[in-house]
C-alpha cells in the first residue's frame, strides 16, 4: 500500500431535509482494496455517487492526491481516473462484447470515423484474457449468460485504466468460478497500485479481499481501519442499533392460530426458490432482507402481478390462481407497491378517484355500471378521516399535491376501501416523515386487531422489530430464517440477512447460535 | 356544461394578469376559445361564414367527423397512438353495407367482382328489396367495424404489436379489400330507408345530427360516468398501476379499439347515406381531420387525457377552419399545409403542457 | 430444449426463412418465374424502393418511423424538375437542389423529433402533408416532364454492363453498410436504438445521432425519386404515393425491428426490398388479380411485424434480473 490517494473530508448530503450522509471522513491509499459496507440506506450509494460525480455534496470536500476534487459530472470523474462499475448493467444487447467495451471511445482510422475492428477485437481479447475471462470478443451480448455480461461490464471499466475503481455488488450474477476470477483480477490490480472500493453484502468476501474497511450506518462512519481489526461479528454489530427516534404504537391483539395465507414452495428460476411460509389471522409478518434479496419479487408473485413457475399460494385453504391480480383482489388480497409514483397512484388525478381505483366496481349500480359518485365521495371521506389524511377538496385536488406521507395514505386507503383479508405492503414507510409513519403503524395494528393478516416488507430492522409479530429474513431469493417475537434482536436478524455470503465461513458453533 | 374559465380555477396559486395567456393555453377549453377568436377575426373577411346556408354546410360535414373523432378519442386516451385504420374501416363498411343493401348491380360494372353470383347479382344484394334491408345493412356495417376493432385490439393487447404499425397496415389492408370487392366501382341504388339517414329530418333536426350527437353523448357519458370510463383513463395514465389495482388492461385496450371501429362504421353510415352510395375510397382524405381534431382539442398523445366534449369542439374548429379557408379560395393543398402546421403546433403544445404538469410535482 | 433452439434460429433468421419460402412457393406455382431476365427486371424496379428502404432503415434503428418518404420524394422531384426545366440550371446543380430538398425535409423531421420532442409518427405525418402540399403548390397540380437527357440515363450502363439505377442502389447499400457496420456513429446508432438511456450514460451524444438518421432518410427519399424519374420520365401528383409503406415493409421484411436497435442494410434491407418486388412480380406472374396484391402485401407485412413483436417479447423475458446465487 502506498500513499494517500483519496480523502473524504466532512462530506454531508441531505435529501428533502433528511441527512443521508453526515460528516463522512475517510482516507484511502494507493494500491489497496477498501471495503465499504453497511445495510440498506446506510449511505454507501450516496457516497459513491458523490465520488463518481453523479451528485454533489452539500458540505465538505474530496481530495484527490491532496488536490481538491470536485467533479461536475460523471465524465469529470472518468477524466480524473475514477471509474464506477454499477450494479445495473449499462450494456447493449445488440452489439458485440468488443463494441460494448469501446462504445464511447472507439479507436478509428486516421481522419475517418471507420472503426479499427481488428484492433478492438484484439484489445478486447487481450483484456478479457488478462482478466481470466473466456468470453469471445465477437460474441453478441445477448447471447451471454448474466454472469458473463457482468464480467463484460467489469472489463469495460477496467479498459479505462483508471486509478480508482468502485465496484458496487459485482458478484451478484457471477458463478463461483467467475467470482474467483474477479478476485484474482482485483488483487492483481491492487498489487499494481490501483485503489479499489469494494461494496458488498457478502461479508465473507470483504473479509477475504479487503485491506481496509469502513462500516457505515445512518450516514455516519461507525468504524474504519485495517481489515484485521474487524471480524464479521464486529462488522455486523457496528451496522445495527442506529440512533432511533421512532416510537411504535402498542399492538393490542395477538395473532390467531388460523392460517390466512399459505405459500408453498414458490419458485421462479433465477429469482426465488422454495419460498415457504404462512401468514395467520391478526398477524403482522415482517419480511426483511438486503436490497436485491428478492422480497419485492416474491410479493409480486404472490399477489399475481408477476408469474411464477412452481409452487402454490393458498388463501384460507383455497388455491389462489397465479398471475391474476383481479382474482387476488376478489379473494381479499391487497398490495401496496414499493414505488407509489410508478405503480401506486395516478398523480394528476383527483384524490377521490385514486382512492376509488380498486373498489370502484363496488360503487357501481348493478347493471348499468354507472359510478355512484356520491357514495364514492362519502366512503372516500370516511377512509380519509380514518387515515388522518390531511387534504381538502378530495374530488378536485390531484394526488401530486399531497406530501409523501399523505400520498402513501391514499395508496393504503384505496385498498382499505376493499376491506382486505391480507394486506401485502412493500416498503410502506419509505420516504415519509416520523409522524406519518406512526400513523401508518396504527393503521396496520388496527387492521390486525380486526383479524386481517399483514405482510410487511421493510429494509429497516428497527421498524420491523417494533411492529411485527414474526419476521422472515430473505437473502438471494431464498428464505434464510423465521424469527419469533421473543428472538427479535437486531444483530441476529441482520446476521441472517447477510448469511448467504457467510455460509462458506460459518463454523458449526456459529450456526447453532443463529438458530 | 361546467365551463371552467381561466379565472375560475380552484388552484391555490395566486392569479395575475400575466398568468392569463398561460392559463388559456393550458385550459381544457382552449380549442373553444380558439374557435371563437378565429371566427371573430375572420368575420370581417368572410361575412358569409355565419350565413345559415353555410352553417348548414358546416354542420352536415361535422356530424360524421364527430362520430369518427370520438372513436379516435377513446383509443388516444388509452394508447396515445392514433388508430390509423379508421378511414379504411369506413371504406370497407361502406362497401360491405352497400353490397348487402343495394337493389341493383349493373352487370357491366360488377360482373368482374369476386362477389358476383354469390353475394351480389343483378337484382341486388342479399337484403335487397326486403323491408329489413336498411336495418340489415346497418347491422352488417356496425359488425364489420366492431370486428376490425377486435382484430386491432387483439394485435396490440395480446400480441404486443406496435399500435401504429398494426393500424398502419390496417389502413392499407381494409382499403385494399374495400377496393377489391366492387372492383373500384361505387355501389348505388341503396334503399330509401338508408338514404333517409343521410338527408332526412325529424322536424328541424337532421337524422345525421341526431345519430352523431347520440353517439357523442353516449361516449361522453360512458367515459365520465361509468366504471369502464374510469378504467379507460386509469389504463391510459398508468397501465402498471391499473394492472395492480385489478383493472383488466388487455380487455380495456381491445374494447377501445372496438369502439373506434364502431364509430368508424357509424361515420361510414352517415357518409354513405348522404352520398347515397357505397364508396371504396371513402374517407381517404379524412385522417388528417380526425387526428387533427383530437390533438387540437387537447387529447394528449401521451395518453390518459381527454374528454369527448373537447373532441366536440376540436371537430368544429377543424370544420370551420376548412370551411373558411375554402371561402378564402385557398387551394386544397394549401388547406392541407395549414392543417398540417396546426397539427404540428398542437402536438408541440401537447408536449409543453405535459412537461409543465410534470414539473409541478410536490414530493 | 430442442424446440426452443429451433425457434430461436427461425426468429434470428426470419428474413432468410421467408425468402426461401417465397422462392419455393413461386417456384412451384410458376417455374417460368425463375428466369434471369425476370430477376433483372425485379432488381431494376426494386432499385429506387431499395434506396428509400435503406434510408428508412436508419430511422427504424433509432426506434422511430418516417412516413413522409413519399411526399418528400415528390417534392424533391418537383424541385429537381423546376431547377432543370424552368430555371434551366445544369444537371448537377439541379440534382444537388433535389437532394438538398430531401435533406431539408429530413432535417425538419429531425428537428421536430429531437428538439420539439413530438413523436416521430405525428411529426412525419405532418411533414408528409406539408411537403406534398408544397409540391402541388409549386406545380399547380400539373405534371412535370423531364427531357430525354434524363430518361436516357436509365439506359446508361456503368462499366459497360451495370444499369445506372442498380449501380446507384449498390453504391447506397455499400456506403450505408460500411457506415452502419464499421464506423463509430454507425455502431453508436445501434446502441441508441437498443437503449437510449444507457447510451446517454455511456456518454454517447444521442441527439445528433437520432437527428442524422432522419436526415439520411430524407436524402435517400430524394435520391430514390431521382432514380425513379430516370425510369419513368415524368412526375405527377401520384409520384411516390404510398411508397413509404413499401419501403418500411422492405426494411421490416429484411429484419429491421420497429422497436429499434435491430436491422442491417446488407443483407437485411436489400433482401427485404427484393422480396417486396418479388412478391409483386410473382403475383402478376401467377395471374393473381391485381386488386389482391396490396392485400397480400399487407398480410405479409402484418406477419413480419407479428414475428418481430414476438421476438422482442422473448428477448425482454431473457433480460429479467437474476437474483439467485448461480
Amino acid at each position: 500500500m502506498g500513499d494517500k490517494i483519496l480523502e473524504f473530508v466532512d462530506i454531508t448530503r441531505s435529501f428533502f431535509g433528511v441527512k443521508a450522509l453526515e460528516k463522512i471522513n475517510l482516507q484511502l491509499k494507493e494500491g489497496e482494496i477498501f471495503g465499504l459496507i453497511g445495510e440498506n440506506g446506510a449511505g454507501k450509494s450516496t457516497l459513491m455517487n458523490i465520488l463518481g460525480g453523479i451528485l454533489p455534496q452539500d458540505e465538505g470536500c474530496m481530495l484527490l492526491d491532496t488536490q481538491e476534487y470536485k467533479p461536475g459530472g460523471p465524465s469529470d470523474a472518468s477524466a480524473a481516473g475514477i471509474e464506477f462499475i454499477h450494479q445495473e448493467l449499462n450494456l447493449f444487447m445488440n452489439l458485440t462484447v468488443a463494441e460494448n467495451i469501446y462504445i464511447h471511445n472507439f479507436p478509428t482510422m486516421q481522419g475517418t470515423p471507420i472503426i479499427r475492428k481488428r484492433e478492438i477485437i484484439k484489445r478486447a481479447k487481450d483484456l478479457l484474457e488478462s482478466l481470466g475471462m473466456e468470453i469471445q470478443p465477437t460474441a453478441l451480448l445477448e447471447t451471454l449468460a448474466p454472469g458473463e455480461r457482468q464480467m463484460v461490464e467489469i472489463a469495460k471499466a477496467l479498459s479505462m485504466d483508471a486509478r480508482i475503481y468502485i465496484f458496487d455488488e459485482p458478484t451478484t450474477s457471477l458463478t463461483a468460478k467467475e467470482t474467483t476470477g474477479l478476485f484474482n483480477i482485483l488483487k492483481r490490480l491492487r498489487n499494481e497500485g490501483k485503489t479499489i472500493i469494494y461494496i458488498s453484502h457478502i461479508l465473507g468476501d470483504v473479509e477475504d479481499l479487503a485491506d481496509s474497511v469502513a462500516v457505515l450506518r445512518d450516514g455516519k462512519v461507525m468504524g474504519s481501519g485495517p481489515i484485521q481489526d474487524f471480524s464479521i461479528d464486529k462488522m455486523i454489530s457496528l451496522m445495527v442499533g442506529g440512533s432511533f427516534k421512532q416510537i411504535f404504537p402498542e399492538k393490542k391483539s395477538i395473532p390467531q392460530k388460523e392460517k390466512l395465507l399459505e405459500i408453498q414452495e414458490l419458485s421462479q428460476s433465477g429469482t426465488v426458490k422454495d419460498i415457504n411460509f404462512s401468514l395467520h389471522k391478526g398477524e403482522i409478518l415482517g419480511v426483511f432482507g438486503l436490497m436485491g434479496a428478492g422480497r419485492t419479487e416474491m410479493a409480486r408473485m404472490v399477489f399475481g402481478v408477476d408469474p411464477y413457475s412452481d409452487g402454490e399460494v393458498y388463501i384460507e385453504g383455497e388455491k389462489l390462481p397465479k398471475s391474476n391480480p383481479m382474482a387476488s383482489i376478489e379473494k381479499g388480497l391487497a398490495f401496496v407497491t414499493e414505488d407509489r409514483r410508478e405503480e401506486g397512484l395516478l398523480m394528476d388525478v383527483p384524490i377521490v378517484d385514486n382512492l376509488g381505483m380498486v373498489a370502484l366496481p363496488d360503487f357501481c349500480r348493478n347493471y348499468t355500471k354507472i359510478v355512484n359518485g356520491k357514495q364514492l365521495n362519502e366512503e372516500a371521506e370516511h377512509v380519509s378521516e380514518r387515515l388522518h389524511l390531511k387534504a381538502t377538496n378530495l374530488d378536485v385536488m390531484p394526488a401530486k399535491s399531497l406530501s409523501g406521507g399523505n400520498q402513501q395514505k391514499v395508496v393504503i386507503g384505496k385498498w382499505l376501501l376493499k376491506t382486505p383479508r391480507v394486506l401485502i405492503m412493500d416498503e410502506p414507510t419509505r420516504g415519509i416523515d416520523v409522524g406519518a409513519k406512526y400513523e401508518v403503524f396504527n393503521i396496520i395494528n388496527d387492521l390486525a386487531d380486526k383479524g386481517a393478516g399483514i405482510l410487511m416488507i421493510s429494509s429497516e430492522v428497527e421498524e420491523l422489530i417494533g411492529v411485527c409479530d414474526r419476521i422472515v429474513v430473505m437473502s438471494r431469493g431464498e428464505i434464510m430464517d423465521v424469527f419469533e417475537k421473543e428472538k427479535f434482536t437486531q444483530e441476529a436478524i441482520m446476521r441472517s440477512a447477510f448469511r448467504q455470503g457467510m455460509i462458506a465461513t460459518a463454523t458449526e458453533g456459529d450456526e447453532d447460535e443463529i438458530k | 356544461m361546467n365551463l371552467k374559465l381561466p379565472w375560475h380555477s380552484k388552484s391555490a396559486e395566486p392569479y395575475t394578469l400575466r398568468d392569463l395567456p398561460r392559463r388559456v393555453l393550458l385550459s381544457e377549453y382552449f380549442v373553444l376559445y380558439l374557435t371563437i377568436v378565429y371566427v371573430i377575426l375572420l368575420l370581417p373577411f368572410i361575412p358569409w361564414l355565419l350565413n345559415p346556408m353555410n352553417i348548414k354546410n358546416i354542420l352536415s360535414n361535422a356530424w360524421p367527423l364527430l362520430a369518427l373523432a370520438m372513436g379516435q378519442t377513446f383509443v388516444l386516451i388509452v394508447i396515445g397512438v392514433p388508430d390509423l385504420s379508421q378511414t379504411s374501416i369506413m371504406a370497407l363498411t361502406s362497401v360491405v353495407g352497400a353490397v348487402v343493401m343495394s337493389n341493383y348491380f349493373d352487370p357491366v360494372l360488377f360482373s368482374k367482382s369476386p362477389l358476383w353470383g354469390s353475394l351480389i347479382a343483378e337484382n341486388g344484394g342479399i337484403f335487397a328489396g326486403t323491408s329489413l334491408a336498411t336495418l340489415g345493412g346497418v347491422v352488417v356495417m356496425l359488425s364489420v367495424g366492431l370486428l376490425i376493432g377486435l382484430f386491432n385490439g387483439i394485435s396490440v393487447a395480446l400480441f404486443k404489436m406496435p399500435p401504429f404499425m398494426v393500424t398502419l397496415v390496417g389502413w392499407n389492408l381494409w382499403a385494399a379489400i374495400a377496393t377489391f370487392l366492387p372492383k373500384s366501382e361505387n355501389i348505388r341504388h341503396l334503399p330509401e330507408g338508408f338514404v333517409a339517414i343521410g338527408s332526412g329530418n325529424i322536424g328541424p333536426i337532421s337524422i345525421a345530427m341526431l345519430v352523431a350527437l347520440l353517439l357523442a353523448v353516449s361516449g361522453h357519458f360512458v367515459l365520465s360516468k361509468t366504471l369502464f370510463g374510469k378504467r379507460v383513463y386509469a389504463t391510459g395514465l398508468n397501465p402498471k398501476a391499473a394492472k395492480v389495482c385489478g383493472i383488466p388492461t388487455k380487455r380495456i385496450i381491445i374494447a377501445v379499439y372496438m369502439v373506434s371501429g364502431l364509430c368508424a362504421a357509424v361515420g361510414s353510415i352517415l357518409y354513405s347515406a348522404r352520398l347515397e352510395m357505397g364508396r371504396p375510397t371513402m374517407g381517404s382524405t379524412l385522417l388528417l381531420d380526425i387526428i387533427g381534431a383530437n390533438i387540437i382539442a387537447g387529447i394528449s398523445l401521451y395518453g390518459g387525457k381527454g374528454k369527448v366534449s373537447w373532441t366536440f369542439f376540436g371537430v368544429f374548429f377543424f370544420i370551420i377552419l376548412a370551411n373558411s379557408l375554402n371561402h378564402l379560395n385557398l387551394p386544397f393543398y394549401m388547406i392541407d399545409i395549414v392543417k398540417g402546421s396546426i397539427i404540428c403546433l398542437a402536438a408541440v403544445l401537447d408536449v409543453v403542457r405535459t412537461r409543465a404538469s410534470e414539473r409541478r410535482v410536490y414530493t | 430444449m430442442k424446440s426452443n433452439r429451433v425457434l430461436r434460429m427461425v426468429l434470428d433468421n426470419t428474413t432468410f426463412v421467408i425468402f426461401v419460402l417465397l422462392f419455393i412457393v413461386f417456384g412451384l406455382l410458376a417455374p417460368r418465374f425463375f428466369s434471369v431476365k425476370n430477376f433483372e427486371n425485379i432488381i431494376s424496379s426494386a432499385s429506387y424502393i431499395g434506396i428509400l428502404a435503406v434510408g428508412v432503415t436508419f430511422v427504424l434503428l433509432t426506434g422511430g418511423i418516417d412516413i413522409s418518404l413519399g411526399s418528400n420524394m415528390y417534392l424533391s422531384a418537383v424541385v429537381f424538375g423546376l431547377l432543370l426545366n424552368n430555371a434551366e440550371l445544369p444537371f448537377v446543380i439541379s440534382l444537388i437542389g433535389c437532394l438538398a430538398t430531401g435533406l431539408l425535409v429530413g432535417s425538419i423531421n429531425a428537428f421536430i423529433v429531437t428538439k420539439l420532442k413530438v413523436v416521430p409518427f405525428i411529426t412525419t405525418l405532418v411533414t408528409m402533408t406539408v411537403a406534398f402540399g408544397f409540391g402541388i403548390l409549386l406545380t399547380k397540380s400539373t405534371a412535370v416532364n423531364f427531357p430525354d437527357s434524363i430518361t436516357l440515363m436509365s439506359t446508361h450502363k456503368v462499366l459497360g454492363f451495370i444499369p445506372l439505377h442498380i449501380f446507384i442502389f449498390v453504391c447506397v447499400v455499400l456506403v450505408a453498410s460500411v457506415y452502419l457496420g464499421y464506423t463509430k456513429p454507425g455502431r453508436q446508432l445501434y446502441a441508441v436504438g437498443n437503449n437510449e438511456e444507457s447510451a446517454k450514460k455511456a456518454g454517447i451524444k444521442t441527439v445528433p445521432l437520432i437527428a442524422h438518421a432522419y436526415m439520411i432518410s430524407g436524402v435517400c427519399a430524394a435520391l430514390g425519386g431521382f432514380v425513379s424519374i430516370t425510369q419513368i420520365g415524368r412526375v405527377n401528383a401520384n409520384f411516390g404515393e404510398g411508397i413509404e409503406f413499401q419501403a418500411i415493409a422492405a426494411a421490416i421484411l429484411g429484419g429491421a425491428s420497429l422497436f429499434g436497435g435491430i436491422g442491417t442494410v446488407f443483407p437485411g434491407t436489400v433482401l427485404g426490398t427484393i422480396m417486396v418486388q418479388m412478391i409483386q412480380a410473382g403475383l402478376i406472374f401467377i395471374d393473381v388479380d391485381i386488386y389482391l396484391q396490396p392485400i397480400v402485401q399487407a398480410l405479409i407485412i402484418f406477419g413480419a411485424v407479428l414475428i418481430d413483436s414476438f421476438r422482442i417479447t422473448q428477448l425482454k423475458k431473457l433480460e429479467r434480473r437474476h437474483i439467485m446465487k448461480v
